[in-house]
C-alpha cells in the first residue's frame, strides 16, 4: 500500500494539470499581493481629517445652541448626545497626534460602541453610519453598518486590552495575517475548494489511459480509492504553499502582524474576540473537512458515473449551490444549517457573519464539521459498497 | 460522401457521451435556479428598487449641511439637485402605489434629466457612489423617452417571461465562454483516447474538425433551446409579458432602444459565434498542448487577461477576448472599466468572426491527424 501511495503521489505531481494549477495559484497570489492588496481602502480607516471635521462641527453646534421651549426635539436630542460623542472624538484626535496608539484604540472602541448605540437604537432616519455602506442599490446598508460598527468596537477593544504591537497598518487590517483573515472572510475558501475539485477530478479516471499498468496490483479497488483520496488531500493541502508566497510579499511590505491580534466573533447578537491564531487554525481545520468532503464526493461520482466532466460539474454545483437559496434572513423559515453547501464561506461561518446574514444561530463551527463529516462518511460508505460489488470495475 | 459518414460517426460518438447529458442537465438546473432566484428576490419590483434609491439619496444628502433647498436658498447646486432628486423618487413611489403609470413616467424623465445635470456639478465625485453611473443614467434616459414616445405601458411588477429571458441571457452570456471552454476543452482528446474509430477514416483533418464542430454546435443548439423551455414556468407565475418591450442597450458607442426579441436575437448571435470560437480554440489548443486541463486553463487565462490588465484593452482593441463578455459590452459596464469607447459591440462580432476564419485557415494549413496520434 505504501508503494502504491508513493506511485500515486509521484503521478500526481508529474501531472501537467496539477503543476499548472500550482503555477496559476502562484500567479494569482503574486498578482493579489502586488496589485490588489495595496489598493485596499477599508471603510473604517484611520482618518484624522474625518474625525476632526466631525468634531469641530459638533463642537461649534454645542457652543452656540440655545435650548428653550421652542427648540426642535431633534436639536434637543443632538445637544444631549453630542457631548459624550465628542469627548471620544477628542480623545481619538489627541491620542493619534501623540502617537499613543493604545489610547487611540480604547477611545475608538468606546466611540464605535457609543455610535452604534445612538445610530441603531435612536437614530433611525436621521443618524447614519459611515457613508461607505450606503452605496447605490444596497438595501441593507443599515444592517451592514451595524455589523461593521460592532465588529470594529470589539476589534479595538481587543487592541486596547491585548499586548500586540499596534500600528495604523494593524488598525486598517493591512498586515499579512489580517489580510489572510480578510481573504478567508471573502473568496479564498472558494479558491481552495475549486483547486481541490480540479486536483481530484481525474485522480480515478486518469488510469483509463493505461489500464494494463495497474492490472496486476495486489490491492482491492476500495484501498486504491482510499490511497487516491489521500494523495489528493495531501496535494490540496499543499496548494497553500504557492498561496503563501503572496502572504510573504504582503508581510514584507506591510508587516506580518502577530498571532495574538483579535478577531471579533459574532454570536447571539454579541461580539467576542478570539486570537487570529485560533481563527486561522479553525479555518484550516474546516477547510480540510471541506477537502475531505469534496474528495469523497468526487470519488463517489467517479465510481458511479465515470466521467470527468460530470466530476467537474457536480463539484462546482456544490460550491455555487448556496447562491440559489441564499437570501438575508432566510434561515428563519428554512433550516439552512442541514445543507453542507451553506458552509462554503468558511471564514464567514467561523466569524459568525453568515449567521448574521441568514438570521440564525445554527451555522456554527461545530455544526459545520458535523454536517460535512457526516456527508463525507455517507459518500465514502456508498463508494465502499459500490467498489466491493463483485461486478464492479474501477475503470 | 465521406463527410456524411464522418458526421454520422461523430453523432454516434456524441450520443453515447455522458458529458452531453450532464451539460444539458446543468443548463437546465442553472435556468431553474435563476427562476427561483428571481422569484425569491422579486427582481424587477419597482417599489423595492425605488425605496433603495431613496435610501441612497438620503445618505448622499447626509454629507451636506441641511439648508434651504429652494432656488433662492444658500445650498450648493448639487445639494439642491439631490434634494429635488429625492423628491422625484418619492413621487415615483407614490405614483406606483396609486397606480398612475403616466405620472411615474413623467417623473422618471425629469429625474434622469436632473441626474444628467448633476454629473458636471462641483463636488459630484463625493456622492458618485450613491447614484447610478453616467452610462446607466444615459440608458435610463433613452428608455424612458422611448416609452413616452411610443406609449407602451411600463412594467412595474416582477419580471415576466420575456423580460426574464433577457435577464437570463444577460447572466448566462457573461459566463458563456467559461461554460463553453469547460464543455469543449476535451473535444479532440476524448475521441483519440479511447476509440480507434476515427483513426482509420480516410478523411483529412480539417474535414474531421468541421464534422466535429457541426455535431457540437447541434448540441449547443439544444442548450440554447433549453433556455427557452425551462424558463416556461415563469409564464405560469408571472405571465408571458410583451416580446417587444424595450430594453436600452449600448451599441456602437451610443445608447439605443431595442425590443426584447431583437436583443435576444443579437445575444443569441453572440452566443453562437462565441461557441464556434471556443470550439475551434479548443481544437487548436488540444492539438498543441495534448491535455484538456491545460487547454481549459489557458483559455480561461486568456479570458481574464483583459480584466486583470485593463490597459491592454485600449492597446489591443481587436483582441477577440475583450468582447466575450458581451452583456457587459451591451450594458455599458465595459466602458466604465476602460474609460474609452474603443469597444464597439458590432466590431466585437466582426473580430470574433475574423478570429474564427483565421483559426479555420490555421487548422487547414498547420494541423494534421498525425499530430494527434499520440495523445
Amino acid at each position: 500500500m505504501w508503494a502504491y501511495f508513493k506511485f500515486e503521489f509521484f503521478q500526481f505531481f508529474s501531472n501537467k494539470k496539477n503543476i499548472a494549477i500550482y503555477v496559476i495559484l502562484l500567479f494569482f497570489s503574486c498578482y493579489y499581493a502586488l496589485k490588489i492588496a495595496p489598493t485596499y481602502i477599508p471603510i473604517e480607516k484611520v482618518d484624522v481629517n474625518e474625525i476632526e471635521a466631525r468634531y469641530l462641527t459638533r463642537e461649534e453646534f454645542l457652543n452656540n445652541v440655545e435650548i428653550n421651549e421652542g427648540t426642535h426635539h431633534l436639536t434637543r436630542f443632538a445637544a444631549t448626545i453630542f457631548p459624550e460623542w465628542n469627548e471620544y472624538d477628542k480623545e481619538r484626535l489627541d491620542s493619534i497626534e501623540q502617537h499613543n496608539l493604545k489610547e487611540y484604540a480604547e477611545a475608538t472602541y468606546k466611540w464605535y460602541a457609543y455610535s452604534d448605540e445612538m445610530i441603531f437604537r435612536y437614530g433611525g432616519g436621521f443618524l447614519f453610519y459611515n457613508p461607505g455602506y450606503y452605496t447605490y442599490g444596497n438595501n441593507y446598508a443599515t444592517m451592514d453598518g451595524h455589523y461593521a460598527y460592532l465588529y470594529s468596537a470589539s476589534r479595538y477593544e481587543g487592541y486596547s486590552e491585548g499586548t500586540s504591537n499596534l500600528s495604523v497598518k494593524v488598525f486598517e487590517e493591512r498586515t499579512a495575517l489580517q489580510t489572510l483573515q480578510r481573504l478567508l472572510h471573502a473568496y479564498l475558501p472558494l479558491i481552495l475548494i475549486v483547486s481541490c475539485i480540479l486536483f481530484t477530478v481525474d485522480i480515478v479516471l486518469k488510469d483509463r489511459q493505461n489500464p494494463t499498468l495497474l492490472q496486476g496490483l495486489p490491492l482491492s479497488d476500495w484501498r486504491r480509492l482510499i490511497v487516491k483520496g489521500g494523495v489528493s488531500l495531501l496535494g490540496s493541502i499543499l496548494a497553500i504553499l504557492p498561496l503563501s508566497v503572496g502572504l510573504l510579499i504582503i508581510g514584507a511590505r506591510n508587516g506580518f502582524g502577530d498571532f495574538d491580534l483579535p478577531v471579533p466573533i459574532y454570536f447571539l447578537g454579541e461580539f467576542s474576540n478570539i486570537t487570529i491564531g485560533k481563527y486561522l487554525i479553525q479555518n484550516m481545520l474546516f477547510i480540510v473537512f471541506w477537502f475531505v468532503f469534496i474528495i469523497s464526493l468526487l470519488l463517489f461520482v467517479s465510481v458511479t458515473i465515470k466521467n470527468e466532466f460530470a466530476n467537474l460539474l457536480v463539484g462546482c454545483v456544490f460550491v455555487i449551490a448556496e447562491f440559489i437559496y441564499f437570501a438575508r434572513g432566510v434561515a428563519v423559515v428554512w433550516n439552512v444549517q442541514w445543507y453542507p453547501t451553506s458552509y462554503v464561506q468558511v471564514g464567514q461561518i467561523i466569524s459568525g457573519y453568515r449567521n448574521y446574514l441568514y438570521g440564525t444561530e445554527a451555522l456554527t463551527f461545530g455544526n459545520g464539521l458535523y454536517v460535512m463529516g457526516l456527508c463525507a462518511c455517507i459518500f465514502l460508505f456508498f463508494t465502499f459498497l459500490i467498489s466491493n460489488r463483485r461486478k464492479f470495475k474501477l475503470l | 460522401m465521406h463527410m456524411w459518414k464522418i458526421l454520422k460517426t461523430c453523432f454516434i460518438l456524441e450520443k453515447s457521451n455522458k458529458k452531453n447529458i450532464f451539460a444539458c442537465i446543468i443548463v437546465a438546473v442553472f435556468v431553474f435556479g435563476l427562476v427561483l432566484f428571481v422569484k425569491t428576490e422579486d427582481l424587477g419590483n419597482t417599489i423595492k428598487e425605488k425605496s433603495g434609491e431613496y435610501q441612497s439619496l438620503s445618505s448622499a444628502l447626509s454629507k451636506f449641511q441641511n439648508v434651504d433647498a429652494t432656488d433662492s436658498g444658500n445650498g450648493s447646486d448639487l445639494y439642491k439637485n439631490l434634494v429635488l432628486q429625492r423628491h422625484y423618487v418619492s413621487k415615483q413611489s407614490m405614483a406606483i402605489k396609486m397606480d398612475k403609470p403616466e405620472m411615474y413616467l413623467d417623473t422618471a424623465i425629469l429625474l434622469v434629466n436632473l441626474r444628467a445635470d448633476s454629473f458636471d456639478m462641483e463636488g459630484f465625485q463625493n456622492v458618485a457612489s450613491y447614484l447610478p453611473s453616467k452610462i446607466e443614467n444615459q440608458l435610463d434616459s433613452v428608455f424612458y423617452q422611448y416609452m413616452k414616445k411610443t406609449g407602451i405601458s411600463l412594467s412595474m411588477n416582477s419580471l415576466s417571461y420575456f423580460q426574464f429571458l433577457a435577464y437570463l441571457i444577460g447572466v448566462l452570456g457573461s459566463v458563456w465562454f467559461i461554460f463553453m471552454s469547460i464543455y469543449s476543452s476535451g473535444v479532440m482528446i476524448e475521441d483519440f483516447q479511447h476509440s480507434s474509430l476515427i483513426k482509420g477514416y480516410p478523411i483529412t483533418f480539417d474535414k474531421y474538425v468541421v464534422a466535429k464542430c457541426i455535431s457540437l454546435m447541434l448540441i449547443v443548439g439544444v442548450f440554447l433551446l433549453e433556455l427557452f423551455i425551462f424558463s416556461l414556468p415563469l409564464v405560469y407565475f408571472k405571465g408571458l409579458g410583451n416580446p417587444s418591450y424595450p430594453i436600452a442597450i449600448f451599441i456602437d458607442g451610443t445608447s439605443e432602444v431595442y425590443p426584447i426579441y431583437k436583443y435576444l436575437g443579437l445575444s443569441l448571435l453572440y452566443m453562437i459565434s462565441i461557441s464556434i470560437f471556443t470550439i475551434l480554440l479548443s481544437v487548436i489548443f488540444n492539438v498543441l498542448l495534448k491535455n484538456m486541463y491545460l487547454t481549459l486553463f489557458l483559455e480561461l487565462l486568456l479570458y481574464i487577461f483583459p480584466i486583470l490588465f485593463p490597459s491592454m484593452i485600449s492597446l489591443i482593441p481587436f483582441n477577440p477576448f475583450n468582447y466575450l463578455n458581451f452583456p457587459n459590452l451591451l450594458n455599458g459596464q465595459m466602458f466604465e472599466l476602460t474609460n474609452s469607447v474603443d469597444l464597439n459591440s458590432t466590431h466585437g462580432l466582426i473580430y470574433i468572426g475574423i478570429s474564427i476564419a483565421i483559426m479555420v485557415v490555421a487548422v487547414k494549413l498547420f494541423l494534421t491527424t498525425g499530430k494527434l496520434k499520440k495523445v
